[in-house]
């Protein structure tokens, strides 16, 4: 979106703004000639058209399909809900192999993705529409053209671990002597690169934190964003549960920028990039002197003292866990990466905790091949590109080259769901479906494969990649059968237990995965002499600078959902800021640069150089700035250019939605100018302590314990008093067990929530007015010794807690919220009137007041709108209400079975997606329910129980497994 | 003149009193009618909860009545009266006064001839029955042939909503039914099933717009399948649907006519319902 467009907005919107004032007159008027003519108004002729012939619709009855997500290379296990043949709510499959019923917040909001209005609408050839015919005719001619010629055919993607669409790009290359070259955005190359060195073969292991009982990472985010965060998480939470009495993993996180792993990290020490390599090194020194090794590489520099002293108790940890211990790197480095290897190694881990044989598939671009086909490119060598699955002229370091060097290739043939940076690039652009719109398959790793099927017919008229990229082959067929076949030849002979085929295909439908016996790799001797030369790609900044760290953030990724509205309002689980990106800064550095929250500041040096807020981050290592990618697209639609999605909403004059640091990202060190304007930061937590302002009196919200001192702590019930009688619960309680000790903060339930009671989006001014929507945020407190530069950090999920003497009833003046005989604080929007009263006395701040009708204009995104949940209208107050349309619709279904209700049946949003298993929900007036047991085994307490309200939402302590010396 | 004028405008007041009695009465007599064959308790009704739930009773010969031709006799009553008035008034020169009692009894007759059916009156839409876009009468299918509620809206006993039927499911008898009983004619409300029918297997098939009778607001849930399961029988709610060659509303769907048997006990409640005292409380519906 150009300036110029986005001044048009801004001007139709005054004009609607005045239209809007002269109907409201004319409305008025029409109403006095009603009221005079003493007409009575029609009835409102609603219509209902029944299906011409019904085949497995009824309406009103939420059928459910198993499918894989298609936000990033992890492929998760999904379970979509369909509501009258429309997807409407994508959760975690139970039963994928990896996921394990969990799912992130991307993949939970790629259903908006599919109801975006500003996809592509057809094929493209150039600007112009075209027809399928024309368009297969025109791209066969130009790659023929390119081969008689005697260019070379390329085709580009990211890593997406699909066999058939693998087998789909291999057919076309043999036909158009083309050759596949795969790069990843968020990369992960130096970890293949660095096995080629150390193992002999690049790989990607397969890494089991499952099995892992001491884990050290070096920057790896593996519980927010770094390769498969879900299936990490899952593995991660079940080794974190002191509650079962097996112990509890040790995790020990050295990294430059807080990211929500260390924020979960049990031992943290901000470290600069530049001083990684030495900081491996030294660990794996540590640790072959401990278990008696020789020594394992000559020291890479010296480190300053708080990181040697978090190394040697790291190095304690690892030997004593030996064949349980695990180090990781999301070092985009390999000499670091190498390092790392050595240490696993030493530990023992491959193997065990990392997994060689059946690696991952989930990242396959090598360092090389991307930059070699730029060069091949710029020679004017390539007579055709095929792109699909990637936006290489926005989510890569070399975006500004790529985009040049596309202009001098033949054609451009893009497949993409929307015309991005690189789609207006391109001769022709092949139209690409939704996920939730085709067929496909994963096998993320070896041994695991799921299918994708379509819950619903293109909207637009797309085609798969699979048929386009075969139809360019010269076979037509459709990506259905194709994935069939190649699952009838590939898959199936792999399967266990003898099926025929067809039983085989239906049972993999209904399940979404299947795992089969698995390909073993070469597992490769380990090669030491690899570690003799290790050198660091990174150098210490100097002259003032400071070294830079892009990162992928939780909610933006690569920036591919970049038109999500719901991604875009998902505050960052550690800054807490939406709506774009910020530069964030050590409160030591912000100190010395004068820098506040919202300051503008312009990172690096000439062309590349990039205006951002700065955001004073705690535990950001000093002389280091940190920026998350994803943001700044200048052609990702209209809800990433922050344009208004409802005519008059307030508008926010910023420069839209953040900046883009790919480019900047090739630099390991940046300047730093402090810009005069400012930026306030949409951002939705403001006060990170539990100490009450201006008293200073510590208020713990988050209890704490240790991991030794856990099986003795004791919870105080110490209910504050209260001035009414006790409510009767005689049938049901509903009640939450929130686990502090394995929640994560990942986010993935704000975005669950969003999509099951159709929460609103309110846009970035808003947000700044602290009037976002969403029921149920993550509080994120700092704390510990070291407030400032590594502070300990806690989650606390934030919902309504439904209060058995709730302060909302007892001030509505209409009766609009009140209390159920099941201990819900029941809101009723017909009847609220919008004093606020309630939000005002809500000591949790869990209400959320509508103070516009935020629903859209986009007609075609209302169709993810749960039809079982009301929209809510202007001037009335929402909150959480624990899912009461799942409580109810579970109720339903075993009333009309005639038995009672199951324990476990219910699962609010919230606690499905979890992927931690942190919440969980049910019936506390049952001593047995997983509720119950949950309550009493994790330590449960009430928050902000000495003011009596008796909420129904108890957080198990959080326990961290800090060392005893410390604790 | 002083004296005249205050007459004038106390006879004006009166006149205008007498013509707001006169349409609040209209509206009265036709939501009255409505509701006398209407009564909501449905322990009150047996001869309808006596049924089995699915199955409708038959209903010999059943003229059609009052409620079915929507006549209101009462709102014709005052509308001649008013018409009566408006001759009076303009026999005695006070043509203004003629002229709104005109327009008033012009109101009540199209009142009293059944237009209350098709306007909104209050907040609920008790009696309303738009004309459909094929006639399709309940009264024969589910009074004279006794099908089953349920065939034809099976959702009602699996969701939370009923459904109306796909043209393929009136197409299981209608394929061979052309013409209705005694005449060898095809019916013409046939022929437009047979017209949409014959476009179901294309890819835009034409469609009935039936137009819907019972509408809920947005913010309330009402799950039919509940309902159903606990055998409380289609006409408990949706009245004699059996005997409606035109199907109305029956009854208000208010909330306080859904709280009257949501609050029953056993000793007061239909014998043949499974489970007697649904749930009081808001977020049972709203949520």
């Amino acid at each position: 979106m150009t300036e110029d467009e986005r001044r048009q907005y801004e001007e139709q919107d005054k004009v609607d703004g005045l239209r809007r004032r002269d109907f409201l007159q004319i409305l008025g008027g029409s109403f006095a000639a009603l009221a005079a003519s003493g007409c009575g108004l029609s009835a409102p002729r609603e219509k209902i058209v029944p299906y011409a012939d019904k085949t497995d619709v009824t309406p009103g009855l939420a059928r459910w399909y198993a499918s894989t997500c298609g936000s990033c290379a992890a492929a998760c296990g999904v379970l979509v809900k369909s509501r009258d043949g429309r997807p409407i709510k994508m959760e975690g499959n139970p039963d994928h192999p990896l996921s394990r019923g969990g799912l992130c917040a991307r993949g939970q909001a790629s259903v908006l993705d599919l109801y975006d209005s500003s996809r592509l609408k057809g094929p493209l050839s150039g600007e112009s529409a075209t027809t399928w015919e024309q368009l297969d005719a025109a791209v066969v001619k130009a790659l023929d053209e390119a081969r008689r010629r005697g260019k070379s055919v390329r085709v580009l993607s990211q890593t997406i671990p699909s066999p058939s669409l693998d087998a789909a790009a291999a057919e076309f290359c043999a036909r158009h002597g083309a050759r596949r070259v795969i790069y990843d955005s968020a990369s992960a190359a130096a970890i293949l690169d660095a096995h080629r060195l150390t193992h002999g073969h690049a790989v990607l292991p397969r890494y089991r934190f499952d099995q892992a009982k001491a884990v050290v990472s070096f920057c790896a985010d593996f519980l927010g964003a770094w390769i498969s965060p879900v299936e990490f998480t899952k593995a991660w939470s079940s080794r974190r549960r002191p509650e079962k009495g097996q112990g509890m993993a040790w995790l020990a996180q050295f990294e430059s920028r807080m990211s929500v792993t260390g924020a979960n990290a049990d031992l943290r020490a901000p470290l600069r990039p530049s001083q990684e390599l030495a900081a491996v090194v030294e660990l794996g020194r540590l640790v072959a002197k401990r278990l008696g090794r020789g020594e394992f590489a000559p020291s890479a520099g010296s480190l300053p003292e708080p990181v040697s002293r978090a190394l040697e108790s790291a190095a304690g940890r690892l030997a004593a866990a030996r064949g349980e211990a695990l180090v990781v790197s999301g070092s985009p480095d390999p000499s670091v990466q190498a390092a790392v290897n050595g240490v696993n190694e030493l530990l023992g881990a491959y193997g065990k905790t990392l997994d060689i044989r059946h690696p991952s598939r989930q990242r396959q671009g090598l360092p090389d091949a991307m930059s070699g086909l730029i060069a091949e490119m710029e020679r004017g060598e390539v007579g055709a590109l095929v792109v699909f699955g990637a936006n290489p002229a926005y989510d890569h370091p070399e975006s500004a080259r790529v985009r040049a060097a596309l202009k001098k290739v033949g054609a451009v043939v893009v497949l993409s769901q929307r015309r991005d940076e690189t789609a207006q690039l391109a001769h022709y652009t092949a139209t690409a479906p939704h996920a939730l719109e085709s067929w496909g398959d994963a096998a993320p790793v070896e041994g695991t494969y799921s299918l994708v099927q379509p819950l619903i017919a293109p909207l637009f008229d797309s085609r798969s990649e699979i048929e386009s990229l075969l139809a360019w082959s010269g076979r037509k067929t459709s990506a259905h059968d194709f994935v069939r076949e190649l699952w009838r030849a590939k898959v199936h002979p792999r399967a266990k237990g003898a099926r025929n085929f067809d039983e085989f295909w239906n049972e993999i439908l209904s399940k979404g995965a299947v795992e089969v016996a698995p390909v073993e790799g070469p597992s490769g001797a380990f090669n030491a002499s690899a570690l003799a030369r290790l050198r660091p790609a990174r150098k210490p900044a100097s002259d003032g600078r400071f070294e830079f760290d892009a990162y992928d953030s939780v909610s933006m990724f690569d920036g591919r959902q970049a038109n999500n509205p719901w991604l875009q309002e998902l505050p960052d689980p550690v800054t807490k800021v939406t709506w774009g990106n910020v530069a964030l800064f050590s409160p030591e550095d912000a100190k010395s640069l004068g820098l506040e929250n919202g300051r503008m500041v312009r990172l690096g040096s000439g062309d590349d150089a990039v205006d951002l807020p700065a955001c004073v981050q705690p535990g950001q290592a000093a002389g280091t700035v940190a920026a998350a990618f994803g943001y700044g697209r200048p052609s990702a639609g209209p809800i990433a250019a922050n344009l208004p999605t409802r005519k008059l909403l307030p508008i926010d004059f910023d420069p839209p939605g953040g900046a883009d640091v790919y480019p900047l990202s090739r630099e390991s060190a940046v300047a730093v100018a402090v810009l005069a304007a400012t930026s306030p930061l949409a951002r939705t937590q403001q006060y990170d302590s539990q100490t009450v302002p201006f008293t200073g009196q510590e208020r713990p919200l988050i209890l704490e314990t240790t991991l030794s001192k856990f099986n003795d702590y004791e919870v105080k019930e110490e209910p504050g008093a209260t001035l009414w009688p006790k409510h009767e619960y005689p049938g049901h309680k509903w009640g939450m067990a929130v686990n502090l000790t394995s929640c994560t903060g990942c986010a993935a339930c704000v975005v669950a929530c969003q999509a099951e009671n159709n929460v609103p989006v309110v846009g970035k001014a808003e947000v700044r007015k602290s009037r976002e929507m969403h029921w149920i945020r993550i509080d994120r407190y700092y704390g510990g010794d070291d407030a400032e530069s590594n502070p300990t950090v806690g989650f606390q999920p934030m919902l309504c807690q439904q209060c058995d003497d709730a302060p909302c009833e007892t001030v509505c003046p209409v009766l609009a919220t009140s209390h159920s005989s099941e201990g819900l604080n029941m809101q009723v929007y017909n009847r609220c009137v919008g004093t606020r009263y309630c939000a005002n006395n809500c000591p949790y701040k869990v209400r959320r007041f509508n103070w516009f009708d935020y629903a859209h204009d986009d007609l075609l995104q209302n169709l993810a709108l749960n039809p079982d949940v009301t929209v809510r209208q202007r001037g009335i107050m929402e909150k959480c209400t624990f899912c009461s349309q799942r409580i109810y619709a579970a109720k339903f279904t075993a009333d009309s079975e005639g038995r009672p209700l199951k324990d476990g049946e219910i699962a609010p949003a919230c606690a499905q997606s979890c992927p931690a298993d942190a919440i969980v929900f049910g019936d506390t007036n049952d001593p047995d329910s997983r509720v119950s047991r949950a309550i009493r085994e994790n330590k449960s307490y009430r928050v902000l129980e000495e003011i009596g309200t008796g909420p129904a939402v108890r957080y198990g302590v959080k326990v961290r497994n800090v060392s005893e010396e410390k604790a | 003149m002083p004296g005249q004028r205050g007459v004038s405008v106390r006879r004006s007041a009166a006149w205008r009193i007498g013509l707001a009695a006169a349409c609040l009465l209209t509206l009265a007599a036709a939501r009255k009618k409505n509701t006398d064959d209407s009564s909501s308790a449905p322990a009150a009704a047996p001869a309808v909860t006596a049924l089995p739930p699915v199955s409708a009773p038959q209903s010999p010969a059943a003229a059609p009545s009052d409620s079915d031709r929507g006549w209101s006799k009462p709102a014709l009553g005052v509308a001649a009266v008013l018409a009566l008035a408006a001759l009076a008034a303009a026999g005695a020169g006070d043509l203004r006064d003629a002229g709104l009692a005109a327009v008033v009894a012009a109101t009540a007759a199209y009142w009293g001839f059944g237009g209350w059916r098709y306007h909104k009156v209050s907040g609920d839409e008790q009696g309303y029955a738009p004309v459909q876009p094929i006639a399709f009468s309940h009264a024969l299918h589910a009074g004279k042939l006794q099908i089953s509620c349920l065939y034809c809206h099976g959702g009602a006993a699996r969701s939370d909503f009923s459904d109306v039927p796909s043209p393929g499911i009136c197409m299981n008898c209608h394929v061979a039914v052309h013409s209705v009983a005694g005449s060898n004619a095809p019916s013409p409300e046939i022929a437009k099933l047979l017209k949409v029918y014959e476009t179901h297997a294309s890819s835009a098939p034409a469609q009935i717009p039936w137009i819907r009778v019972h509408h809920l607001p947005d913010y309330v849930h009402f799950s039919h399948r509940v309902h159903v399961n606990n055998n409380i029988s289609c006409q408990e709610c949706h009245g004699p649907v059996q005997t409606m060659t035109r199907v109305r509303q029956y009854s208000s769907l208010s909330m306080g006519w859904c709280i009257n048997c949501h609050r029953l006990t056993p000793e007061t409640a239909p014998k043949h319902w499974k489970k007697v005292g649904g749930p009081l409380d808001c977020a049972a519906c709203h949520y």
